[in-house]
């Protein structure tokens, strides 16, 4: 017996919990991506994925040499960074304000409120959004309409209203679910640093910035690259329902757009072509990054 | 959408006939003495409809169940795939195979945007070649008759040439008579009859878009309240929710009755409206309005349920859109308004020499596809039009002296207070659409049953809101006065264009456009968005599309209707 088999026969209880992890990421992972075949075939409904004629790039040209997709991939990239850059602080931020709560039971409620609304569908949220700031009748026109104000805006339909509704309505949705690994990061400091930086003399904000920071920056690194993985995809339900008329210069991203001229023209080939470039370049930037992170933090994925 | 309920109704499944000498796993074929003629096959038959939520009804009645049951031997079960949009619904299920015995669609005129998926699925061999079975039919064979099919249902969706003598869709919802009308309907905008009544103008009168500015203007500063004494909204949207509409603003839309946005111009050359100035016009108009607080700045986005609440409440001076059998207007409370002028004259009313609606089609993998068309022939036949339309006998109707359904009083009282209860009734006078998706065809409620809606004659009041508007609108005079079209639509002959699939995609890119330029913030931008749909039009072949119509009807003597 060969050394690595004497060691996995060591291991073999190990390997054998490893099993239902291997078979649900080849499953629901691996084989779907077969599929990406899809990007270089003519679709068929008798075909179906694998079945069509090969067809080389022609989706790729297709996309590339449309001016409306360079249009859609700025909605997309202005979007996926301000979720990714703009709204990293806030989960952080919102852990660290947790971290300072010494009541535990009350520190409990205060989170489980805050985790609350991840739990709520986009739809749910949007429709939400929408009949508040509804023209007229939504609760935010008739409060500047009891100012003295025109109280018939209709935010959702404008252009420059929507970065705005778009970022804080995800901060409010997900601050609490992503503060919950940062939360957890800081409760994995241990306390005899905080001990030593009081006894120099150090201020919260000093413990925070010198000990707090440091000691969940691998968390956060490692987070951030991972998400930049989805750099290309701006979260197609939110964006979907918020888009309208009004603001669909800003909105249309290449999530809308897949779904849009791929499912409503059968063009599933094309649809696949594109999703593969999102995916593509996800990946490359996440190999980078961590490369980057590697050297200069020490600290990456592998 | 309310031509949709005019031409698109549903469609819908069951049972059988019988004596089919090929078996399958579940059933038993043979006719026998005790069976009536009317018996298909012990079998159940399933149907997937992908069709907008409100048009799919799942729900047999057990007691309609029992008697479909007993008649053909069949058990329908109906399912629905709905979607944002029904396209999308029928290209995943059709990507997504595993379909069942058959499925439905829509399909109003062949240029709609489902064609392209079926005229693909069908030519790669989803679907079963139905032309023998259907010649084998009694109601559906009249398909193969001289003039029963409209033009465009017989060459361009049924019996194409393409399809090399085989038939793999069949449209429905066809009239059984020339240019006969069954339900009248009168769809377009309504106005509030108490404000025209106070304003002292007749709402027939106003028929260009210059006078429902005025209207909208007069409406404002009269301070016109809605049932909570909230001042309303002068123009409201769709009763169905937000949408662009024509029918409000045709003399500024480049297009005729069939609004696909082509038209002739006066010299006789067909244009798309891209290649006129009537969408700026439009444009500014609209801004116009929204500007002036006259139309509600949710007109194209709002929800249906919103839109309906409205309409209850009477919060719009004018409801863009809706028609006579609308049951929140049973009070009367909107009448029509206009009709409003086409942008190269006059309204008048186009029938089409035959009308038409939905479809079904059955898939490759059905066993037994006959039975699926012997029970779409059942369904079309008087016998089981009674069952699907009016229900069961002494249930739900009696018949008269001349066998003509007469429906029952509780029934109808039932349907007036609570539809949603009535629905549960199981057929179609009461809103189930089980029967239509395979059966609603060869059409001639008049002919068949003595009416032309469900309950006229069970008593005069049933639909005593809308026949009073249909007299109130003229429509008699007005179907006089129509003019009959046999013909094909500019888009039905897209996907015989090269870059059709293109095309299309850039018309919908001008139609979304259109949209954005409504809400831009002034007229130089909305220009800008204009050119960019124009020029995409023009790089996916909109003048070379615009040159084969000419071709169609010069060269090949097609007709075209706009």
């Amino acid at each position: 017996m060969l050394k690595w088999q004497r060691r996995i026969w060591l291991h073999r209880y190990i390997y054998i919990m490893l099993i239902p992890s291997i078979a649900f990421f080849i499953a629901f992972s691996y084989l779907p991506m077969t599929g990406l075949v899809l990007a270089f075939k003519e679709f068929t409904f008798k075909g179906g994925l694998y079945g069509g004629e090969w067809v080389g790039l022609r989706y790729f040209e297709k996309f590339f040499s449309d001016s409306q997709s360079m249009v859609f991939v700025k909605n997309t990239l202005i979007i996926s960074s301000m979720k990714l850059f703009l709204a990293l602080p806030f989960p952080i931020i919102f852990a660290l304000q947790m971290n300072e709560i010494k009541n535990t039971r009350l520190r409990n409620v205060f989170q489980g409120i805050a985790y609350l609304p991840h739990f709520f569908s986009w739809v749910v949220v949007i429709g939400m959004i929408q009949r508040i700031l509804a023209p007229d009748t939504g609760f935010l026109n008739q409060f500047i309409d009891s100012l003295g104000g025109d109280g018939s805006r209709f935010f959702m339909m404008e252009k420059a209203s929507f970065y705005p509704i778009m970022f804080w309505s995800f901060i409010w949705k997900e601050i609490g679910w992503n503060s919950i690994i940062y939360f957890a990061a800081i409760t994995g400091i241990n306390p005899a640093l905080y001990e030593a930086a009081k006894m120099d003399g150090a201020g919260k904000l000093r413990q925070i910035w010198h000990i707090t920071l440091p000691g969940i920056r691998p968390t956060i690194l490692i987070l951030f690259i991972l998400s930049l993985g989805s750099i290309l995809s701006a979260g197609f339900d939110q964006i979907y329902l918020l888009k309208t008329p009004g603001n669909m210069e800003l909105a249309e991203t290449l999530d809308t757009y897949v779904v849009r001229v791929g499912m409503q023209d059968s063009q599933f080939g094309y649809a696949s072509a594109v999703g593969m470039i999102q995916g593509v370049i996800g990946l490359v930037l996440v190999i980078a990054v961590n490369q980057l992170s590697r050297k200069k933090f020490n600290t990456s994925l592998w | 959408m309310w031509k949709k309920s005019l031409a698109v109704p549903l469609v819908a499944a069951l049972f059988v006939t019988g004596c089919s000498s090929a078996t399958s796993n579940e059933e038993n074929t043979t006719a026998t003495s005790d069976k009536p003629a009317t018996w298909i096959a012990d079998r159940t038959i399933k149907g997937l409809i992908f069709q907008d939520a409100g048009d799919i009804s799942t729900y047999m009645n057990p007691e309609i169940a029992k008697v479909l049951k007993e008649k053909t031997g069949i058990t329908l079960e109906i399912q629905g795939v709905t979607s944002e949009d029904s396209t999308q619904a029928l290209a995943a299920g059709l990507a997504a195979g595993d379909l069942p015995d058959f499925i439905g669609f829509y399909l109003n005129n062949s240029g709609r945007p489902e064609m392209p998926i079926l005229l693909k699925a069908a030519k790669e061999g989803m679907f079963a070649d139905l032309t023998s079975s259907l010649k084998n039919t009694s109601i559906y064979s009249k398909y193969f008759q001289d003039g029963y099919l409209p033009t465009d249902a017989k060459t361009n969706i049924m019996f194409r040439p393409d399809f090399n003598g085989a038939t793999y869709l069949v449209y429905t919802a066809i009239s059984r008579n020339t240019g006969q009308i069954g339900k009248k309907y009168v769809g377009g905008p309504f106005v509030r009859k108490d404000i025209m009544d106070q304003l002292g103008i007749d709402p027939s009168t106003i028929n260009t878009t210059e006078q429902v500015y005025d209207l909208a203007k007069k409406m404002k500063d009269g301070h016109f309240k809605d049932a909570h004494g909230k001042d309303i909204y002068p123009i409201g949207p769709t009763v169905w929710g937000g949408k662009d509409v024509n029918s409000l603003f045709n003399d500024l839309v480049w297009t005729g009755p069939t609004e696909e946005k082509f038209m002739k111009d006066e010299a006789g050359k067909i244009k798309f409206e891209s290649q006129t100035d009537y969408g700026l016009e439009r444009i500014a108009f609209i801004q116009k309005l929204l500007k002036e607080k006259l139309i509600h700045p949710e007109f194209f986005t709002m929800e249906e349920n919103r839109s309906k609440e409205a309409l209850i409440n009477h919060s719009f001076g004018i409801v863009a859109e809706m028609h006579n059998y609308i049951p929140e207007n049973n009070n009367m409370t909107y009448v029509p308004l206009g009709p409003i002028n086409y942008v190269n004259g006059p309204y008048q009313m186009q029938v089409d020499y035959k009308s038409g609606g939905g479809g079904w089609s059955i898939p490759a993998t059905t066993k037994n596809p006959e039975d699926i068309v012997k029970l779409a022939d059942f369904l079309a036949s008087r016998e089981g039009k009674l069952l699907a339309q009016y229900g069961i006998e002494g249930r739900d109707y009696t018949l008269d002296a001349k066998g003509n359904p007469i429906a029952k009083q509780e029934v109808l009282d039932l349907k007036a207070s609570n539809p949603a209860e009535a629905a549960k009734l199981g057929f179609r006078g009461v809103g189930n659409w089980w029967g239509e998706y395979l059966g609603y065809t060869d059409l001639d409620p008049k002919g068949d049953f003595g009416e032309d809606a469900y309950g006229d004659a069970a008593s005069a009041d049933t639909n005593k809101t809308p026949n009073e508007i249909i007299k109130l609108w003229d429509y008699d005079g007005k179907l006089k006065a129509a003019k009959i079209v046999d013909g094909l639509t500019p888009l039905s002959f897209i996907y015989d264009f090269d870059q059709g699939a293109d095309l299309r995609q850039a018309i919908d890119n001008y139609n979304e456009s259109l949209l954005r330029a409504y809400y831009s913030s002034d007229m130089q931008k909305a220009r800008k968005i204009m050119d960019e749909a124009a020029a995409r039009l023009d790089k996916y072949g909109l003048k070379e599309y615009v040159q084969f119509l000419e071709n169609k009807e010069s060269a090949e003597k097609v007709s075209i209707k706009f």
